[in-house]
C-alpha cells in the first residue's frame, strides 16, 4: 500500500515537473525562432537597426526607432496617467468609499478589464479620436505649446490621432488592470496595523502613503508592471489611433508607429525576405524590451527592499 | 458609601476621591450594528495610575478601550453615544480633530503591529506627524522613547534595520516606544502581553509600572495575574456592563459583587 502510494507521488511529482519545465522549454524556443526569423536582418543592418529611423520597403532599408519610440512613449504615457487613477481608485475603494458603493465601483473596473481591445480601438477612433482632435487638442497647442523647451511636444495640426491618443486610450485600457490590483493588495493590509498608525495621529492619506504602500509595494509594483506589460504589448487599439507613420516626430500629437501595431499593420504586405525578417527583428526587440522592465521592477524591489533594511 | 448605591459600581470610594481625574465615561452606550455592546457604562480613569479591564471575552473591555480614541469611528457601522470626558471636553460630542485626540491618546495593540520601515523610522513616523525637530533632536527623541521602553541597549545598533525584524516581545517594545515618542498623555494597551512569552511579558510590566509616573495608562488584559500585579485600578466587565470597579486589591481580596468572586476566583462558569 505504502509503496503504491510512493510510487503515485513520484508520478505526480514527475508531471508536475514536467509541466513546469514546458514554460521554460516554450520560452527557449520563442526566443530561438526570434533569432532565426531575424537573423538575416540582424547581419544586414547590425546595431544601426536599433537607432536608424528609415523604414522604406521599396529600398529595404529598415530601422526600428521609430517604432521603438512609439512603444516607450504611448507606454509611458498610459503609465503617468493610469498610476496616479488606479491609485486614487484603489484608495478610494479600500479606505474611503461607503461600504455599498464598494461593489458596484469594483464590478464596473472589472468589467472595464473584460472589454476587448478591439472595442477600445474603435471607440477611440471614432468617439475619442474627433472630440479631442475638436477640443483637447486645439487647447493643449495653444496654451503648452508656446512654453519653451515642452512646447515642441505639442506641435502640429491637431488631427485627433496619434501618439498621445494612444497612450491616452491606453492609458484607460491598463488602469483596470493596475487599480483591481492594487485594491485587492490594499486590503490585505491587516486592520491592526492600520489602527495603529491612525492610532498616533495620522490621516488616511498618511496611513496610506506611509503604512499601506510600503506594506503593500510588491502588489503594487507587480500591479504597475501588469500594466506596462499590457501597455507594451497592445496591438488592436494602438493600431486603430496610433496613426502607423514611419516617421520621428518630436510631437506628442503627431502619428507615430509602435512595435505591435507595425507587426500587425505590415505582416501581410511583408514580401520581401528582408522585409520579413526586420519584422521578426522588432518582435525580438518587444521582447527584450519586456524582459528588462521586468528585470528593472525586479532591481527597484531589492533596492526597496534594502532601503527599508530588511537585508543585515 | 452605602447611601449611594447606583453609584457603586462606577464610585469606588474615598481612595478615588484622592485621585485627580483624567477620563470621565458617563451613560456611555456603544453598539456594532445592532449589537449593543456597551450598556449604560459609568466609570472614572485617575491621572497617572494604571487601571486594568477585566472580564471574559465579548464582555466588551476592548470596546470600551477604544471609544477614548475613538478608533472605532473608522468603522461606519460602529457607533458610540454617551459622553467621554478627557480633560473637560467630551470627545463624542465635540467635533474633535481625531488625529490631535489620537495624538494625545497613544494606544498599543494585542498582537506587534511594527510599520514597514525601519526602527529608527518606526519611532520618528509618529514624531513627524506633528513636531518638525532638527535631526539632532530627533536622534535624541528616538533614543529617549526606545530607552523607555527598554529597547534602546537591543537595538541602537541596528536603528536602520527593519521594525519587522524583531523579536515579538522587542516588536511590542517597539510599539510601545512609538507610542510614547509622541508623547501622549493617556496610553491605551489592549492586552499588551498576551502574544509574547513570560519573560517579554514580564519586562513589559515592568515598564507599565515605569511609565505610570508620567502617563495615565489603561490596559484591557485577559491575565487577572497581571492586572493584579501591575495596575491601581481594577474594573470587572461582564456582557458590556461594570460590575465592579474599585482599588485593584479591594477587587481582588474582597470584592463586594459575588459575580466578581467567582470570577477571579476561577468559579465563573
Amino acid at each position: 500500500m505504502g509503496n503504491r502510494l510512493r510510487r503515485q507521488d513520484a508520478a505526480f511529482r514527475f508531471v508536475t515537473q514536467g509541466f513546469a519545465f514546458l514554460v521554460l522549454l516554450v520560452l527557449a524556443g520563442i526566443i530561438l525562432t526570434l533569432i532565426a526569423g531575424s537573423w538575416q536582418s540582424i547581419t544586414r543592418f547590425g546595431a544601426g537597426f536599433l537607432i536608424s529611423s528609415e523604414w522604406n520597403p521599396v529600398t529595404e532599408e529598415f530601422g526600428a526607432l521609430v517604432p521603438i519610440v512609439g512603444t516607450l512613449v504611448t507606454s509611458a504615457i498610459a503609465l503617468l496617467i493610469g498610476v496616479p487613477v488606479s491609485f486614487g481608485i484603489a484608495l478610494f475603494l479600500t479606505e474611503l468609499s461607503p461600504v455599498w458603493l464598494r461593489r458596484p465601483i469594483g464590478t464596473a473596473i472589472e468589467l472595464l478589464a473584460a472589454i476587448p481591445s478591439i472595442i477600445y480601438g474603435m471607440w477611440g477612433l471614432f468617439v475619442f479620436a474627433p472630440l479631442f482632435a475638436d477640443h483637447v487638442q486645439p487647447l493643449l497647442i495653444d496654451v503648452l505649446g508656446p512654453i519653451p523647451l515642452i512646447g515642441v511636444l505639442f506641435e502640429g495640426p491637431p488631427m485627433g490621432i496619434g501618439v498621445l491618443t494612444a497612450g491616452i486610450i491606453l492609458a484607460v485600457m491598463v488602469i483596470p488592470f493596475i487599480s483591481a490590483v492594487m485594491r485587492d493588495v490594499f486590503e490585505i493590509v491587516p486592520a491592526v496595523i492600520k489602527e495603529s498608525a491612525y492610532g498616533v495621529g495620522a490621516t488616511t492619506w498618511e496611513v496610506v502613503w506611509n503604512v499601506v504602500l510600503p506594506y503593500t509595494k510588491v502588489g503594487v509594483i507587480g500591479g504597475i508592471m501588469l500594466g506596462l506589460g499590457r501597455a507594451l504589448g497592445e496591438t488592436m487599439a494602438v493600431t486603430f489611433v496610433i496613426g502607423n507613420a514611419h516617421r520621428l516626430s518630436s510631437s506628442l500629437l503627431a502619428p507615430g508607429n509602435s512595435i505591435a501595431s507595425a507587426l500587425a499593420n505590415e505582416f501581410t504586405e511583408a514580401v520581401g525576405e528582408l522585409y520579413f525578417s526586420a519584422l521578426i527583428e522588432l518582435g525580438l526587440i518587444l521582447f527584450v524590451i519586456t524582459f528588462i522592465v521586468l528585470s528593472l521592477s525586479k532591481l527597484l524591489l531589492l533596492r526597496l527592499a534594502r532601503r527599508e533594511g530588511k537585508q543585515t | 458609601m452605602t447611601s449611594r448605591p447606583e453609584l457603586s459600581a462606577s464610585a469606588p470610594g474615598e481612595a478615588l476621591a484622592r485621585e485627580k481625574i483624567k477620563i470621565e465615561v458617563r451613560n456611555l452606550d456603544f453598539y456594532y450594528g445592532k449589537f449593543h455592546a456597551l450598556k449604560n457604562v459609568s466609570l472614572v480613569i485617575p491621572e497617572r495610575r494604571i487601571t486594568a479591564f477585566i472580564g471574559p471575552s465579548g464582555c466588551g473591555k476592548s470596546t470600551l478601550l477604544r471609544t477614548f480614541n475613538r478608533m472605532y469611528a473608522l468603522y461606519p457601522s460602529q457607533e458610540a453615544k454617551g459622553e467621554i470626558v478627557v480633560d473637560g471636553e467630551d470627545i463624542l460630542a465635540s467635533r474633535q480633530d481625531l488625529n490631535r485626540l489620537r495624538a494625545k491618546i497613544g494606544m498599543v495593540f494585542q498582537k506587534p503591529t511594527p510599520f514597514p520601515m525601519s526602527i529608527y523610522d518606526n519611532i520618528a513616523f509618529g514624531v513627524r506627524l506633528y513636531e518638525r525637530l532638527p535631526t539632532r533632536e530627533m536622534d535624541e527623541r528616538v533614543e529617549w522613547a526606545l530607552r523607555k521602553a527598554a529597547l534602546w541597549d537591543e537595538v541602537k545598533d541596528k536603528l536602520s534595520q527593519s521594525g519587522m525584524s524583531l523579536s515579538g516581545g522587542q516588536q511590542q517594545r517597539l510599539c510601545i516606544a512609538r507610542g510614547i515618542a509622541v508623547k501622549p498623555e493617556v496610553l491605551l494597551l489592549d492586552e499588551p502581553c498576551s502574544a509574547l512569552d513570560p519573560i517579554s511579558t514580564a519586562r513589559i510590566e515592568e515598564l507599565i509600572s515605569e511609565l505610570k509616573s508620567d502617563y495615565t495608562i489603561v490596559m484591557v488584559t485577559h491575565n487577572m495575574q497581571q492586572a493584579a500585579r501591575v495596575s491601581d485600578y481594577t474594573a470587572y466587565m461582564y456582557l458590556g456592563e461594570i460590575i465592579e470597579f474599585d482599588v485593584t486589591d479591594q477587587i481582588f481580596i474582597t470584592p463586594k459583587k459575588k459575580q466578581t468572586e467567582d470570577y477571579i476566583t476561577g468559579r465563573f462558569g
